[in-house]
Order: C-alpha cells, then sequence, then structure tokens
C-alpha cells in the first residue's frame, strides 16, 4: 500500500485525514490523541482496545479491536472505555463441575435467544454463542474449548440482547474443566514433591559453589 | 519478496528435519560483540547519579533515570493518606496479582491490601506472553539443568541466590496455577506437552497453546477478583513514599480519569511494574505493552534502590517486519521451538533456530546489515525469513493451526497464511533483562520495598530465556507478596515524607544535570506524525 | 447398515433427563437406528415463545434446521430427518419449519436476521419424534428385539399436550392416539387406560404457580394409580418433572396419593431389549427399582 495514499474517518463525530496504513489505534494517535483507556499491548492480546464503528453509506453496526484493524474510508470510530459487568464471585474449591453450574451463577444464559449477535461481534471470531450454548446444558468442555482464545474485549457483553456476559461464563468453564475434568498433573506433583525432598540441592549447591571457569565449562558441555 | 519466498519454497523440503550447528562459546562471544545492539559504541552512557551510579546504561533508560520527579517536595500533602494499607501491589500483571492474592494466604486482611494499575486491571506483558512458561517437570530434566541453562544462558552473570529459586519453584507454580485452572497443554496420555525453547538443554516450555500468558493472568485475574481484593484501575504510581529512616513507606498515585493525586500509606510497597519496552531502546520496535515505560526502575531510584544490569536489553530475534502494521510485534519463539527455521534472501539457513536470543538476534542482524542477506521491505525494513510452514511439514497438517492460533490469526488479518507462506522477521525489543536489584525474599535495598517480575534485576542475568520470565512472575510475585505480609505484620507505619525528591533535586544538581526531562513518563508520546516512525539507529 | 440420523437433543436430555437420552440411543441402536447427534445444536427456541418480538421465536429453531441440512449435506446422515424426544422440542422445531414454509414475509425476515446462514425455506428437514420413527420401523422389529418382555407390567402411557397438538403437527389423532398403546403392547406389557393422557400436566405453570401444575398432575397422577398401573411412561422431559418429581410436593396437597413411578418409553424400551447400562433407572424419582424388582425385572 502507498504509505501517502490518506483516508477520511470520524472520530467520535471529528473528521480526521489519516494514512491509510494505520491501524484504528494509531489513526486516532495520529489524529491527535494520546489514549489511557482503549489501549493495552498494541498486538491484539489483551482486549483493552474495543472499538465499534460504521461505515458510511451502510446500517451495519461493525467491531474491531483498534490495535488489529485497519481504517478505512468513511469510518465512524469509538472506543469502548469500559465494559460494565458484574464478575460473580465463586470459590473454584467449593464448586462442583456439575451441569447446573452455570445456571447457578448465570441465570440469564437461559435468556440466550440463539441469535447469535454475539458470534458477529467477536474480534476474534470465536464461535461465543455456541459456548453460551453450551454452558446452557452444562457441557463444561466444549465451553471451556469454544471460548480458550477469548480475550476479554467484552463486545459480545454490550450486543447480547438477552444482556449476557459471555466472557464471564467462558472463563468459569475453563477453570471448572481444569480443575475437575482434566484435573491435576501427577508429573508435577511428584517433582513438586521431590523438590521438597531436597534431592536436588545437593547438585544445585555444587553448582553454586564452582568459579566461572568451571560453571562456564559444563554448561557447554551440558547435554 | 515474492521471488525470495520461491527461493525459500525451493529449498524447504532440502532443508526439513536438517539443523545448523549451534556456535562454540567463542562465536557466540564474537557475534555479539560484532552484531548484538547493546555491544554498539555510543548507545550507552554511565549514570551520573544515585546509588547505582558509574552503571553503563542504554541514553533512553539513563534519560529517565537523570530526571526530575513528576512531582516536586511540597507539591502534595502527603500527611493524611486516603488510603491506609498493609500491602500495596503496583501493577497487576502476573508479578502484581501473585503478590496480592499470596499478601492475602499470608494472613493480611482483604482490606488491607490495595492493587493499583496503570491500564486495564490485568493488561501487561505476562497477558501477552505466548511462547511459554518454563518448569523443570520433564523426566529427563531437573531443577539443577534448568539452572545451569538459567545462568549460562544470562552470560553467568544471574545472582545463583535467585536463579536456584527460579528453577526449584517451577514446579510448584505450576501445581498452583492447576489447583487455580490453568489449561496447560498436555499429551494423550496425561503427561505435560514440552517444547524446546532457545538455549534450554531440555524439553522445558509448557504451553497453553500460543496464549500462555493470556490464560494464566486472566485466571489469576478471576481469582483475584473472586477474593475481592480492593484495586484501583487506570491509576498509577508517580512517586513513592519514604519515612525519616529512607523505608519505602506507601506511593503517591495519579488517577489517570480524573487527574488527580491520590495517597496511600503502606507497611509494605510492591513493585511490580514490568519493563521498558515502550522506551524503544535504540528506535527498536518492541513488543512490549503500551504501559512498558520503565516507571518502576524510576520510583526504586528516586528512593535509592540499587539497580543491575541495565546494560543488557533483549531484543528478541523474530518481530514481524512485514506487513508494516504488525512491525515489531512478537512472533513466538515456540514457532523455531516446533521447526520453523530463520533462513535468508537465498533460502538458506545461516543460525541454529535455537540459539540463546541473544545470539540468535545479532546473527539476524548480521544476516540483514552485515551480510546483505536480508530482504527489504516496501517502507524499508530489513528481516529475514521465518519458515513457518516447516511446522506442518514436521508435525502433519493442522499443527499449525491448532498450537498457533494466535499467529495465524495475526498474520491471517493481513492475508498472510503462515501455514503456507514465511514471514519477514527482524529482533525487535523484548525484555528488560536487569533491573531494581531484589534478594531472594523479594525486597530490594530498601527496607519496604519490594520487587517482583519483569522490573527486577538479578534473576537473568545479562539475558533471559524464553520462558523465564513468566516463570518469574510467579515465583518472585508470590515470594513477593509472603514477605511483604510477613513485614506488614511486623512493622509500624512509617510517617510518610517526599523527603527523597528533595535528595534526588540535589544529586541532580550536584551531578551538574540540567533538563527540563520529568520522569516516570507514564505513557509513550505517539501523537501526531510520531506515529509513523520507525527508525532503527543501526547503522 | 444401520440408518443414521440427525438427532436433536434439548438441553434438558443432557441434564435432567439423560436417562431419556441414554436409552434412547441405546433402544433405537437396537432398532438398527444410529442417532447422530446434530453438530452446534442450539435451544430450541421454546424459551423464546416469552418474547414480544416474533422472529425471535424463530431464530433458534430455525438455526438447527439450518444445521440439519449442513449435516445432511456433508453425507454423514442418510437423510434430511431430525429426531427429537423432548416434547416441546418436537414441537417448536416442527412449528418453526411449518412456519418458515407457508410464511414468505416471516422466512425472508429470518433471512434478514440470520444473514451469516446459509437460507432456509422450509420443508427440507423433516423434524420427527423418536415415537413415530419406531411406528414406521414396525411393531414387528420392535417384537424380534425383545429380550425380556415386560410381561404383568402395567403401564399407563401419557402424551401430554404437545405430541398431539396442533393438527398437523401431532404425531397422531389427538383425540384418539394409539401409538404409545401400540408400543406398550409391542414391548409385552399391559396397557392401562387412563382418560386425562392427552391432558395438561401444567407445563410451566410449575415454575410460578406450582399449586396449579400440582393440581392438574394429581388428576393424572390418581387416574393411573386408580387404574391399577405400575408405573406412567410418557415422552417429555417437562411432564416427567412435573408427574415424577413433584410427586412429594404434590402428595402435601393431596396426601391420599400413592406414589408411583415415572419412566420414559425408552426406559421401558431399554428394560425390554436388555440394555440395563442404559435404563438409568437411578434418576428417577420415585424409584421405580423396588417396584421393578418386585415384579422380576433386574
Amino acid at each position: 500500500m502507498n504509505g501517502d495514499e490518506m483516508v477520511t474517518v470520524y472520530i467520535m463525530g471529528k473528521r480526521h485525514r489519516v494514512p491509510a496504513n494505520l491501524t484504528i489505534m494509531k489513526a486516532m494517535e495520529y489524529a491527535g490523541y494520546q489514549l489511557r483507556r482503549g489501549a493495552g499491548c498494541r498486538g491484539g492480546f489483551c482486549g483493552a482496545c474495543s472499538t465499534i464503528y460504521r461505515m458510511r453509506g451502510s446500517f451495519r453496526l461493525q467491531v474491531a479491536l483498534a490495535c488489529q484493524k485497519m481504517v478505512e474510508d468513511g469510518m465512524i470510530i469509538t472506543q469502548l472505555p469500559f465494559i460494565p459487568s458484574e464478575k460473580k464471585r465463586y470459590n473454584l474449591e467449593k464448586l462442583r463441575p456439575d451441569p447446573g453450574v452455570f445456571l447457578e451463577y448465570f441465570p440469564e444464559i437461559a435468556r440466550c435467544l440463539s441469535c447469535n449477535t454475539c458470534t458477529k461481534a467477536c474480534p476474534q471470531d470465536l464461535m461465543v454463542m455456541d459456548y453460551v450454548q453450551a454452558a446452557l446444558r452444562g457441557d463444561i468442555k466444549t465451553a471451556a474449548e469454544l471460548s480458550f482464545d477469548c480475550l476479554s474485549c467484552g463486545l459480545c457483553a454490550v450486543r447480547c440482547p438477552a444482556e449476557i456476559v459471555p466472557y464471564h461464563i467462558g472463563q468459569l468453564a475453563r477453570r471448572l474443566y481444569s480443575r475437575y475434568i482434566v484435573g491435576p498433573s501427577h508429573q508435577v506433583q511428584n517433582r513438586v514433591m521431590e523438590i521438597e525432598k531436597g534431592i536436588y540441592d545437593e547438585e544445585i549447591r555444587r553448582l553454586k559453589s564452582l568459579d566461572i571457569n568451571m560453571l562456564r565449562e559444563i554448561y557447554s558441555r551440558r547435554g | 519478496m515474492q521471488k525470495s519466498i520461491s527461493l525459500v519454497e525451493e529449498t524447504r523440503r532440502e532443508r526439513a528435519g536438517r539443523s545448523f550447528p549451534f556456535m562454540s562459546m567463542e562465536e557466540r562471544r564474537r557475534i555479539l560483540e560484532e552484531w548484538h545492539p547493546d555491544y554498539k559504541p555510543g548507545t550507552k552512557r554511565p549514570l551520573l547519579i544515585g546509588p547505582s551510579r558509574g552503571m553503563i546504561v542504554p541514553h533512553e533508560v539513563a534519560d529517565i533515570l537523570e530526571a526530575h520527579p513528576l512531582i516536586g517536595p511540597n507539591e502534595i500533602d502527603v500527611t493524611d493518606p486516603e488510603y491506609d494499607v498493609d500491602v500495596l501491589v503496583i501493577g497487576a500483571g502476573g508479578a502484581g496479582l501473585s503478590a496480592a492474592l499470596t499478601a492475602q494466604e499470608s494472613g493480611i486482611e482483604t482490606e488491607g491490601i490495595l492493587m493499583v494499575q496503570k491500564l486495564r486491571l490485568g493488561d501487561s506483558n505476562s497477558k501477552m506472553s505466548q511462547g511459554g512458561i518454563q518448569a523443570a517437570v520433564g523426566p529427563d530434566d531437573s531443577p539443577a539443568l534448568h539452572f545451569l541453562d538459567i545462568i549460562g544462558g544470562g552470560l553467568f552473570a544471574n545472582k545463583p541466590e535467585l536463579v536456584e529459586i527460579l528453577a526449584k519453584e517451577g514446579p510448584e507454580v505450576i501445581r498452583w496455577h492447576e489447583s487455580l485452572g490453568v489449561i496447560y497443554d498436555k499429551n494423550p496420555d496425561g503427561t505435560m506437552k514440552l517444547i524446546s525453547g532457545g538455549g534450554t538443554c531440555r524439553n522445558r516450555m509448557l504451553t497453553c497453546k500460543d496464549y500462555t500468558g493470556l490464560e494464566i493472568t486472566r485466571v489469576l485475574l478471576d481469582e483475584f477478583l473472586n477474593r475481592e481484593i480492593p484495586y484501583l484501575e487506570f491509576t498509577c504510581a508517580v512517586e513513592l513514599l519514604t519515612d525519616e529512616q529512607g523505608q519505602v513507606t506507601g506511593a503517591v498515585l495519579w488517577d489517570m480519569d480524573s487527574d488527580e493525586y491520590r495517597v496511600v500509606r503502606a507497611k509494605s510497597t510492591i513493585l511490580a511494574t514490568g519493563g521498558f519496552g515502550r522506551l524503544h531502546i535504540q528506535g527498536f520496535e518492541t513488543t512490549n505493552h503500551y504501559g512498558a515505560t520503565g516507571d518502576g526502575i524510576v520510583l526504586a531510584y528516586h528512593v535509592g534502590a540499587v539497580l543491575r544490569d541495565l546494560d543488557a536489553t533483549q531484543y528478541h530475534p523474530t518481530g514481524a517486519a512485514y506487513p508494516e502494521q504488525l512491525v515489531g510485534q512478537l512472533c513466538t519463539e515456540a514457532l523455531r521451538g516446533r521447526g520453523a527455521q530463520p533462513v535468508n534472501r537465498l533460502g538458506e539457513m545461516f543460525v541454529h533456530p535455537l540459539e540463546t536470543r541473544d545470539a540468535e538476534s545479532a546473527a539476524i542482524i548480521r544476516e540483514c546489515y552485515g551480510r546483505d542477506l536480508g530482504v527489504t521491505t516496501p517502507t524499508g525494513m530489513r528481516g529475514v525469513w521465518l519458515d513457518t510452514p516447516l511446522i506442518d511439514l514436521l508435525h502433519g497438517p493442522g499443527t499449525i493451526e491448532r498450537e498457533f492460533h494466535a499467529m495465524y490469526r495475526m498474520f491471517g488479518r493481513f492475508n498472510i497464511d503462515i501455514r503456507k507462506e514465511p514471514i519477514l522477521v527482524f529482533p525487535t525489543l523484548h525484555y528488560m533483562n536487569g533491573g531494581v536489584e531484589i534478594n531472594p525474599r523479594a525486597e530490594t535495598s530498601i527496607p519496604g520495598l519490594f520487587a517482583a517480575g519483569e522490573v527486577c534485576g538479578g534473576v537473568h542475568g545479562k539475558n533471559r530465556l524464553m520462558g523465564n520470565s513468566q516463570l518469574d512472575l510467579y515465583v518472585f510475585g508470590r515470594r513477593a507478596g509472603r514477605y511483604a505480609a510477613e513485614r506488614a505484620r511486623k512493622v509500624q507505619a512509617g510517617r510518610p515524607t517526599l523527603n527523597h525528591i528533595e535528595r534526588y533535586e540535589r544529586w541532580l544538581e550536584e551531578a551538574g544535570i540540567k533538563t527540563s526531562r520529568k520522569a516516570p513518563i507514564l505513557l509513550p508520546e505517539y501523537r501526531g506524525k510520531r506515529t509513523l516512525e520507525h527508525i532503527i539507529k543501526l547503522l | 447398515m444401520s440408518l443414521r440420523l440427525a438427532y436433536y437433543p434439548g438441553c434438558t436430555l443432557k441434564t435432567n433427563a439423560r436417562n431419556y437420552e441414554a436409552s434412547a440411543i441405546a433402544s433405537s441402536k437396537a432398532l438398527g437406528i444410529e442417532l447422530v447427534e446434530l453438530p452446534r445444536w442450539n435451544c430450541c427456541g421454546t424459551v423464546h415463545a416469552l418474547a414480544k418480538d416474533d422472529v425471535m421465536h424463530y431464530i433458534a429453531p430455525v438455526r438447527n434446521l439450518i444445521r440439519v441440512e449442513q449435516l445432511k449435506n456433508s453425507g454423514l446422515v442418510d437423510d434430511g430427518r431430525l429426531v427429537t424426544l423432548c416434547e416441546m422440542c418436537y414441537n417448536t422445531l416442527k412449528r418453526a419449519d411449518v412456519t418458515v414454509k407457508e410464511d414468505q414475509e416471516r422466512r425472508r425476515k429470518l433471512r434478514e436476521v440470520m444473514e451469516e446462514e446459509p437460507p432456509y425455506s422450509g420443508g427440507g428437514v423433516e423434524v420427527i419424534h423418536l415415537l413415530q420413527l419406531i411406528r414406521e420401523v414396525g411393531w414387528e422389529r420392535v417384537k424380534k428385539r425383545l429380550v425380556r418382555p415386560l410381561r404383568g407390567l402395567r403401564v399407563a402411557p401419557y402424551y401430554g399436550c404437545l405430541l398431539l397438538r396442533p393438527r398437523g403437527i401431532g404425531i397422531d389423532d389427538a383425540n384418539n392416539p394409539t401409538i404409545f398403546e401400540r408400543l406398550i403392547e409391542s414391548l409385552g406389557a399391559e396397557v392401562v387406560e387412563i382418560p386425562f393422557k392427552a391432558k395438561c400436566c401444567g407445563s410451566y405453570q410449575t415454575v410460578h404457580m406450582g399449586h396449579v401444575a400440582s393440581e392438574l398432575s394429581y388428576r393424572i397422577l390418581r387416574q393411573a394409580v386408580e387404574g391399577g398401573a405400575d408405573v406412567i411412561t410418557l415422552a417429555c422431559p417437562l411432564c416427567e418433572y412435573n408427574l415424577g418429581e413433584r410427586q412429594g410436593e404434590i402428595r402435601g396437597l393431596f396426601p391420599d396419593l400413592k406414589y408411583i413411578p415415572v419412566l420414559y418409553f425408552t426406559q421401558l424400551m431399554a428394560l425390554a431389549f436388555g440394555l440395563e447400562d442404559s435404563v438409568g433407572l437411578e434418576m428417577n424419582n420415585p424409584d421405580p427399582r423396588p417396584l421393578l424388582r418386585r415384579k422380576g425385572f433386574p
């Protein structure tokens, strides 16, 4: 793309001319914003830069992560500084992976209309509605797997007509799945026990006592 | 670029399964001196003030340390704190969250803890880590071998007592994570899936697909919220507080929403503020979070804490060099761990894919700038190919989509299919190897001030290995929480003052430093045309 | 080669009515029918009856019908039929299909709202209930498969409302249904007729007006007991809840009522086919096992 090409965007209604090869985030900075809310890892891993926009000439309300989406001519943009939601408190140790666990903490999932709006709103292209439905029928594994790549950006939650907050449900599903369905690794627990017994202490003590040249020698010969 | 891609394709089958020899210790030393950015003359200077005076650091670091504190000694009244707590945790990434949880488990009342976070709760470099976390859990592995890898990778400059702790507490951290519900990748027989990383003599990397940091951080955050520990988001620390003895006794916060100061008195203060990628050392692009502006080293230095190893900066060998929108972003080392090879413009291998990060980076820079065998992009970035299609070739179709979904998705957004095409990479600023010196109790040299995570120095020496920073966060984060709680139970809260600011201003004056710079800088400055800049000061 | 058919479970079949599903799958298999669970199925749509916007009533069921067409096209099932167990699911899915087919305006609106899915015109999928399928397979085949005929067991069939209504959707004559009776006879058991076999059990009234459901259910239960039935059999998890699970509560209002076990028809089939592992009687309440043991069934 030619670096000189410019496009017109409307940031919270204000018209700006910005280079066409910028992401929404960089375009906002180019336009003079120093972001506080609405910027995070800048690499598509944190979900802090949830953005909604419409294109001129289209009725569609579209969603994006500002750090991952290129500006386009005619984009009308605003960021979402915060997604209101209540994180349900639970004690994982006292939960059990029962089918009814989701309905107990999130009774509103019974209001899911299967409208699929959440899925359409996901910038990670996750099948959000499918994992909410999986939670509704108590299928923890499917809910965990389908929600794994979720960044908690919250866009699904602001679009849901049933006012469900899907990412909280996915989080509970994943923790239950790991804790109770997969279960802890014996391999890890055994190694922790060995270490607590002091099995490796002597060897490490010896390494620590060596002068740097000896240590270097052992390091380069380790295999 | 297309022509060069065909050359890569032509040599792929022949390269598959073949390896390039590792460098000897001598070769590694030579290539670092000649090509690693850390060794480039004119990029650093000795610090003129403070307890680590004389330490050589990059200009960008010296600039924020040799700068006026943001607030003057009499600018705000700190004698009537808005918050009075036992443990203050600054920074809500992996280390800060671990510290807060552990402080509570160590008997500090929930209301006695306060977490402050500059940006959104949980957003951090911790969350962005893709490749994995090291822990010596494999049957052929041991904490002693892990110890050797850490200390050798760190050029033997690490504090051995910290290395020992990191290696020995690794498996316990994984056990803790699993008890909290982190989903680690496992083999069909239930054992942990272990992959290799640069500079490790065993397959020791545990993964959560290529969202390892995201998965761990969000579980810790969920647990943190479950426990109702008080927190302030979009609130950063701009200065620490000290009492008459010079012990740290809280912090001055700045509310990023209301632009107001808030004063916290604390018996123990934990710095978990992360690194400095957003200082763009030598103009390098960075993999780091927006908030990684080195605030912690500035705050610690203001109160007189000793720093170390800040002369060594980690450049991740494989940052994206194309497309333009992704320049600088991380292409996880696990790609190389699973078989992707760096190759030059002619489709030739020139370095073992899993050298330590410093050596791997130096070799890529040499290929581009020393041998002119790199590829130049339309915007003038240079890079070499990382031949990702090898992964599916070696491990079967579907491997990339399954194990590297984040990478596949990131490039896919720009119509690059990493299953079929190689990606162009160049080293990118990744990690602050040094930082505030700590001891095994995560104490800094100043009583009352603890530190954990990337802000610390001593654990990784001059060069950190892949997966050891993730581990470091939890090992030392938990230690910081435990020992900060122990101190808080023993001491009385001191009378908060800003006396150290007066002293710092005096140091600046005595050293003859005349500057308008102020620090910490809190946010990088990208407004206007700066957002278009990338000028790597290589030549 | 068994007949493979798309199968729609519905949410209750995965939770409170797992015994219904397990016994249905096992019994069908015994009859040479492989029930292939519909991938990515969502709620049948029955909860949306509460919504005001009419289009919303159809999105969920129609999306499931689209999934059936996708499954059919993938070749993993043999034809475009969708087998259901829950009466509510059957009714909702079936009605949605008919509506989409007949109502052009609704069809157009649905396409607009569900633009991310392939269009569905109605009629491409035939929603059936497992009872219909068994009738089609033939009572003779059921009889041939018997391992332990249910001789001596007196069974009162209860249809509920949604299997038979409205006309055109119902699987049998709404005034004089016989499909359950034929099945019971084929299994070697004895039919106990009750006058209210197609009257409402109270349905969702159970949520907010428990006493209404209790009164309605009580009449049905009493008829079965007075008619000398050992067990009631039915085809709907909500009916099972009202008639079975809530018997204790009903006895609070009507102390004269005697406990009577309530079983899904598929449980009777699995019992008669010798598929003990799939009967799932431990989930039934009241517990039918003492009675069945008395009658000589394990």
